[in-house]
């Protein structure tokens, strides 16, 4: 028997709005289609009509989790077209701020991945560990999500000793646990019988669909803007970029619970090699000019790109937001094919997506 | 260090670029568009080559050929994002389905343009003038 299955917009297996239509044999899902738009806020417009510094805020808003990632390109997006130079300190407590935003997504994700799966009990010890993280989160910018740390031209708030201890000996508390978590990831018969060889992205499918971030690490595609393109002096930190060739949900959760241990060494080491001097250039509210400009960064989920338009004027003539779940939900219906629609939901979810980021 | 790079092309290069490009697996960012100040769009192909960004340009023309077949899904929600919001054709792209437009904009305005007014208009069609404030 066939049948076409619906779900979403709104579906307890969901954290945000997608429509996927499943067409189904029995237990079997031959095709599949997506829609999308349902969190459309005209973003991009408002920008039109606001200043640098408002825009700041503004797409700072674009995305609950991955708000520092937006802020962060945009403002180098601004940087580029005036040809500011941004101070070494605050180029290094933006990538703090960065790698911290990238653990607790990472975390956030595997917790939701284990409650999908039915592990339960996982999915509450990793956002305990995960709570940490939020608490210096808060600690280094004093709000839990939408940190504004950026400005045009460095970071806002500068980090203290104290605060540098703090957040060394965080990140240091969080390794033993982290380890742990890894472990059972990797090792787990549960968590292994349920995703291994569930919603398979092959490699070939990755490249020819342009999968970006941990989703396509996880197909066997090595790409990674920190690498392939640095920016804010990554180029000054070691660390490794994790890639798993199987291409399946349970490569996915691997290769995030891997970055996990990368993002913390990034993390120690600016904190570690922290320059002096200033954070910034000053607090004034600056003209974009005329000229355009593409910047990247390795927002959590993979590649985010801004255009910001500038026309000599305080206002945005144009900017353009196009991130990393604009790339990897067109993959969502090749993974679903030869599925059961008992892991459509898990399959969806192994994105990572961002609906409210990709709709804007 | 990321750089960007501004390439003025024609619309019948377009599609010989993406073909060259995606031969040498160079990753296609995003396809942008926007109405530059004379009212001419400015559609632009974003190729990731190594750090640097090169920015193919396409100005003046509402009509460019697809480059779906090429690219896939990487060039097909963009394309279809421009085609709805700005109305601009591509020639050879699927248009019967929406992307980010609400099903019951096809039926009676075809080409799926919204036509937002400025709020002061929508209060004069409505009835609902507000008082000017003295």
């Amino acid at each position: 028997m066939s049948y076409v299955v619906p779900i979403g917009p709104y579906h307890p297996a969901l954290e945000e709005p997608i429509h996927a239509t499943l067409y189904t044999e029995g237990e079997v899902i031959r095709d599949a289609e997506i829609f999308v738009g349902y969190n459309h806020r005209g973003i991009e417009k408002i920008a039109t009509e606001r200043n640098a510094i408002q825009t700041l805020v503004l797409v700072e808003r674009v995305c609950g989790i991955c708000s520092h990632s937006h802020a962060f390109t945009y403002a180098m997006c601004v940087e580029a077209i005036n040809k500011v130079e941004v101070p070494k300190r605050g180029q290094y407590i933006r990538v703090i701020t960065a790698e911290l935003e990238r653990l607790h997504s990472h975390l956030l994700w595997m917790g939701i991945a284990c409650h999908i799966i039915g592990h339960d009990s996982m999915f509450m010890h990793i956002w305990d560990e995960r709570e940490r993280i939020m608490d210096l989160l808060e600690k280094l910018s004093g709000n839990r999500v939408n940190y504004a740390m950026v400005t045009i031209g460095g970071s806002r708030r500068d980090i203290d000793d104290d605060l540098r201890r703090d957040i060394l000996k965080g990140c240091n508390d969080l390794k033993a646990p982290l380890m742990k978590m890894v472990d059972f990831v990797v090792n787990d018969k549960t968590i292994a019988m349920r995703t291994k060889n569930v919603g398979v992205l092959t490699r070939a499918d990755a490249i020819r669909l342009g999968a970006v971030g941990p989703h396509a690490r996880a197909s066997g595609v090595r790409t990674d803007v920190r690498v392939d393109a640095p920016y804010s002096s990554y180029d000054d930190f070691e660390f490794d970029i994790p890639v798993v060739e199987s291409g399946d949900v349970y490569a996915r959760v691997v290769v995030r619970a891997l970055e996990c241990v990368e993002s913390i060494k990034i993390i120690e080491q600016a904190l570690d090699t922290l320059p002096e001097g200033p954070i910034n250039n000053g607090n004034k509210l600056p003209k974009i000019q005329e000229g355009v400009a593409v910047c990247r960064h390795e927002a959590p989920r993979g590649q985010l790109s801004h255009m910001v338009v500038g026309s000599g004027k305080l206002e945005n003539y144009r900017v353009s937001v196009h991130v990393p779940s604009y790339k990897n939900t067109p993959t969502i219906p090749h993974m679903l094919r030869g599925n059961t629609v008992a892991d459509a939901g898990l399959i969806i979810a192994s994105i990572d997506p961002c609906f409210s980021c990709l709709d804007r | 260090m990321q750089e960007y790079k501004r390439i003025e092309i024609t619309k019948d290069q377009v599609v010989p670029i993406a073909e060259q490009m995606r031969k040498k697996e160079i990753y296609l960012v995003m396809i942008h568009g926007f109405l530059n100040k004379d009212g001419q769009p400015d559609i632009s192909y974003e190729y990731a080559v190594g750090p640097v960004i090169e920015s193919y340009h396409v100005v003046g023309e509402s009509t460019v050929p697809s480059i779906t077949e090429i690219y896939d899904t990487a060039a097909e929600w963009p394309e279809r994002e421009l085609n709805e919001l700005f109305g601009w054709t591509f020639e050879g792209l699927d248009t019967s389905k929406r992307l980010f437009l609400p099903y019951d904009l096809m039926e009676d305005q075809g080409k799926g343009q919204i036509m937002v007014k400025p709020l002061s208009e929508l209060r004069k069609l409505n009835g609902t003038e507000k008082e000017e404030s003295k």
